[in-house]
C-alpha cells in the first residue's frame, strides 16, 4: 500500500504542469461553488431572519381556527397551561412576543380608513424587530400609558399630527364592540408599504380591554433561542397542547409563498452550480484521458513485469484521489478566508434589487454565508465528481490488453 | 539437461488485418537450463510475439507451453500473473522502467511485490546492480540514465525475482553499438556464472554472435537453428 502511494504521489509530479493545472480546476470549481452556495445562503439566511423578525417570529401558536378565519373571536387564552409549557421550554425559547391584532375603522374628523390595530408589549416587540426605533416623531408607548402609536401612511391618509386623537371603532371579542378614542403620541415609519398604511399600535393590556378580550391575544410569537431546530421545538409544543384550541406553527408555515420563492431560487442556484460541476468535470476528465493514453505503453509493462491489475489501478485511482483531494483542500483553505472576508465585509448592493430590499426591511447587501456545511457539501461534491472521472484510467486499466498496449 | 521451456505445435493467427496472420505457425522447441539463445529474423517473422507466448503474456491460438511440468497456455490470468512475477523476467525493447523509481527501487520493485524482506531486497538490489555495472547510479532515475544504462537495470530488475529464465525482446534495438555489445556481454557473463536461462530476439547482426544458440524464425516457423 505505501508502495502504490509512493508511486502515485511521485507520478503526479512526473508532469507537474499538468497535475497544477488539474489541481487548480479542482480548487476554482470548489472555490466557485462554495462562493455561490455560500451567496445564496447567505441572502436566504438574511431573508429568513429579516422575515422572522419583521413579521412572523419563528413560531406562533394561534387558535386553531385563526389562520383561517383571522378574527378577534379566535383569540386564544394565555392560559396558566401554557404559561406552564412555556416555561418548561424555557431553555429553548429565547423569549414571547404576544399581540393582539384586529382591523378597526380609525377616523379622524371626516376621514375614516382601515387599520390594524395591535396590542403589543413595547420591550418584548423591541427584542424581536427594534420596533422604537423606526418612530419618527414622539415616541413608542409603555405598558402602562393609553395613547397610540400610528404609522406613517395611515398618519398621512388622516392627516394625523401628535396630539391629536383618534376614533377606533370594530368588533370586539364574540360580539362586543370595540370603540374608543386615543391620542397619537408617535409616528412610526416602516419601508414596507403594507404596513405603514395600516398599523396602529396600542399597549397590549389597552388593546385586550378595547377588543374586550382580557388575557387574550390573537398570537402569541415564540423567538428561539440560537441553534435550536425549530421544526422539532414547534412539533415539542403542538404535542403538548390541546389540539382542538391550539395550532403551533413555524415561520415557514405561515409564509408557504415566501418558502415557494425560496425553492425557486435554489434550484436555479443548484443548477448553475452542476453547470460549473460538469465545466470543470470534463476539463479533469480531458486532462484524465490524455494522461491515460500518453501512459498506456508504461501501463503494459507494469503488468507485464507482474504488477496486479488491480494495484495498477489502485495507483491510477489514487493519482486521482490525490490531485482531487489537494484541489480540494486548497479550494476551501482559500474559500473560507475569502467568504469569511465577504461575511464579515458585505459588498453592498446599489441596484433595483437594493430598493426592493430596503422596501422588504432587509439590509442592502450581498449576505455571504460561512455555515461549515457548505465547505463540507461543496468540497464532497466536487471531490466525488473528481473520484468519478478517476474511474475511467481505472476501468481502462481493468480492461488493458498488456500485449497490445506494451507494442505501442 | 534439464528442459526450462518447451512448446508443442504452437500456433498463434491474428484477425486483425485483411486475411488472419499466422505469426507463429506450429513451433515445436526446447530451451534447455543455462542457455543463452538468440531469436533471429525479420521483421514481422513473429519474434515478439513467439516471446510473448512463452513468457505468458499472450494466449496461443492452439498448442501447448510448458514452463517446466506446468502448461501455461491453460493458466487463468490471475495464476498466470503470479506465474510470471515468479518465474519469467522481463527485459523489453523500451520504456523498460518505471521513471519515477530509481534504479535501485525499480530493481526492488519486482522483489516489493513478492514480498520480500526489504533488506534482502536492498542487498540483492544493489548486488544485482553491482553486477551490471551501476554500483554507482542506484540512486538516479531513468531519465538521467544513457539508454544502454536503462537496458541494464532493466536486467537486474529481470533478474531480482530469481526467475527461471529471461525474456529479452530486442534489449539493443535502441542502442549503439558499444552499448549493445556491452549489454550483451553483462547478459553473457551472467548466463555463464549464474547459469541464468536466457532468450533475446535481434535482428541486430552485431549482437548475435554473443548468443551460443541461434533459432532463426521465417513466417512464424523455425528455419534454422544452430547451437555453437
Ligand atoms: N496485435 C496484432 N494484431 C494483428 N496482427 C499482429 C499483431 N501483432 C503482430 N501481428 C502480426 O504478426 C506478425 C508477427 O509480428 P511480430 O511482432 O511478432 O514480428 P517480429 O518478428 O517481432 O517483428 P519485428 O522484428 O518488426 O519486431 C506480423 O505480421 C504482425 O503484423
Ligand atoms: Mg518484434
Amino acid at each position: 500500500m505505501k508502495t502504490l502511494l509512493v508511486l502515485a504521489w511521485r507520478n503526479l509530479w512526473r508532469k507537474k504542469k499538468r497535475t497544477l493545472i488539474t489541481v487548480s480546476s479542482v480548487m476554482f470549481a470548489a472555490i466557485l461553488t462554495i462562493a455561490l452556495m455560500s451567496i445564496v445562503s447567505g441572502m436566504k439566511q438574511q431573508m429568513i431572519e429579516s422575515i422572522v423578525s419583521n413579521t412572523t417570529g419563528h413560531i406562533q401558536i394561534q387558535d386553531v381556527l385563526y389562520d383561517d378565519e383571522p378574527s378577534i373571536d379566535y383569540a386564544l387564552e394565555l392560559s396558566p397551561e401554557v404559561m406552564q409549557l412555556l416555561e418548561q421550554h424555557e431553555n429553548c425559547i429565547a423569549y414571547t412576543v404576544p399581540r393582539i391584532q384586529n382591523f378597526c375603522l380609525a377616523s379622524k374628523d371626516i376621514g375614516t380608513r382601515g387599520v390594524l390595530v395591535t396590542g403589543i408589549k413595547p420591550e418584548k416587540e423591541n427584542k424581536m424587530n427594534n420596533v422604537s426605533s423606526r418612530i419618527t416623531q414622539g415616541r413608542m408607548f409603555n405598558d402602562n400609558d393609553n395613547y397610540a402609536v400610528v404609522a406613517e401612511g395611515v398618519a398621512n391618509q388622516l392627516e394625523l399630527e401628535l396630539g391629536d386623537t383618534i376614533v377606533l371603532l370594530g368588533n370586539g371579542f364574540q360580539g362586543m364592540i370595540a370603540a374608543s378614542k386615543y391620542k397619537v403620541g408617535g409616528i412610526v415609519r416602516f419601508p414596507m408599504p403594507e404596513q405603514n398604511n395600516s398599523m396602529v399600535y396600542l399597549p397590549l393590556a389597552e388593546a385586550q380591554w378595547l377588543f374586550a378580550a382580557p388575557d387574550r391575544v390573537t398570537n402569541l410569537i415564540i423567538m428561539a433561542e440560537e441553534h435550536v431546530d425549530i421544526d422539532m421545538l414547534s412539533a415539542d409544543l403542538q404535542s403538548s397542547l390541546d389540539d382542538e384550541w391550539f395550532t403551533v406553527y413555524t415561520w415557514e408555515e405561515l409564509l408557504p409563498d415566501a418558502i415557494a420563492a425560496f425553492e425557486v431560487r435554489n434550484a436555479q442556484v443548484k443548477m448553475m452550480a452542476w453547470i460549473l460541476y460538469a465545466v470543470v468535470g470534463f476539463g479533469i476528465l480531458g486532462t484524465i484521458i490524455t494522461m491515460v493514453f500518453e501512459r498506456m505503453k508504461e501501463f503494459g509493462i507494469l503488468l507485464s513485469i507482474g504488477l496486479k491489475r488491480i494495484k495498477l489501478a489502485a495507483i491510477c485511482m489514487l493519482e486521482t484521489l490525490l490531485m482531487s483531494f489537494l484541489g480540494v483542500l486548497a479550494g476551501i483553505a482559500i474559500g473560507y478566508p475569502l467568504m469569511y472576508s465577504l461575511y464579515k465585509n458585505p459588498i453592498p448592493l446599489k441596484d433595483d434589487l437594493a430598493d426592493v430590499m430596503i422596501d422588504m426591511g432587509i439590509e442592502p447587501v450581498f449576505a455571504f454565508s460561512v455555515a461549515p456545511e457548505i465547505f463540507l457539501q461543496q468540497g464532497l461534491t466536487v471531490f466525488f465528481i473528481a473520484v468519478a472521472i478517476g474511474l475511467y484510467p481505472v476501468v481502462k486499466v481493468l480492461r488493458l490488453d498488456m500485449v497490445k498496449a506494451s507494442r505501442k | 539437461m534439464k528442459t526450462v521451456i518447451e512448446t508443442k505445435n504452437l500456433v498463434k493467427v491474428y484477425n486483425g488485418g485483411v486475411a488472419p496472420v499466422k505469426a507463429v505457425n506450429n513451433v515445436n522447441i526446447k530451451f534447455n537450463e543455462g542457455e543463452f539463445t538468440a531469436i533471429v529474423g525479420p521483421s514481422g517473422s513473429g519474434k515478439t510475439t513467439f516471446l510473448n507466448l512463452i513468457g505468458g503474456l499472450d494466449k496461443p491460438t492452439d498448442g501447448e507451453i510448458f514452463i517446466e511440468n506446468v502448461d501455461i497456455s491453460k493458466l487463468k490470468e490471475r495464476k498466470l500473473f503470479d506465474f510470471r512475477l515468479k518465474n519469467i523476467g522481463f527485459v523489453f525493447q523500451s520504456y523498460n522502467l518505471i521513471p519515477v523509481l530509481t534504479a535501485k527501487e525499480n530493481v526492488s520493485f519486482i522483489m516489493l511485490l513478492q514480498k520480500m524482506k526489504s533488506n534482502e531486497m536492498n542487498k540483492r538490489a544493489e548486488e544485482l546492480l553491482q553486477a551490471v555495472g551501476l554500483g554507482d547510479k542506484m540512486d538516479v532515475r531513468p531519465s538521467k540514465l544513457s539508454g544502454g544504462q536503462q537496458q541494464r537495470v532493466a536486467v537486474a530488475r529481470a533478474l531480482a525475482s530469481k526467475p527461471k529464465f529471461i525474456l529479452a525482446d530486442e534489449p539493443t534495438a535502441n542502442l549503439d553499438t558499444q552499448s549493445a555489445l556491452n549489454l550483451l556481454d553483462i547478459m553473457a557473463r551472467l548466463n555463464k556464472e549464474e547459469n541464468i536461462t536466457l532468450l533475446f530476439s535481434t535482428h541486430d547482426q552485431r549482437v548475435i554472435d554473443r548468443a551460443r544458440r541461434v533459432v532463426t524464425l521465417i513466417d512464424g516457423a523455425v528455419s534454422e537453428d544452430v547451437n555453437k
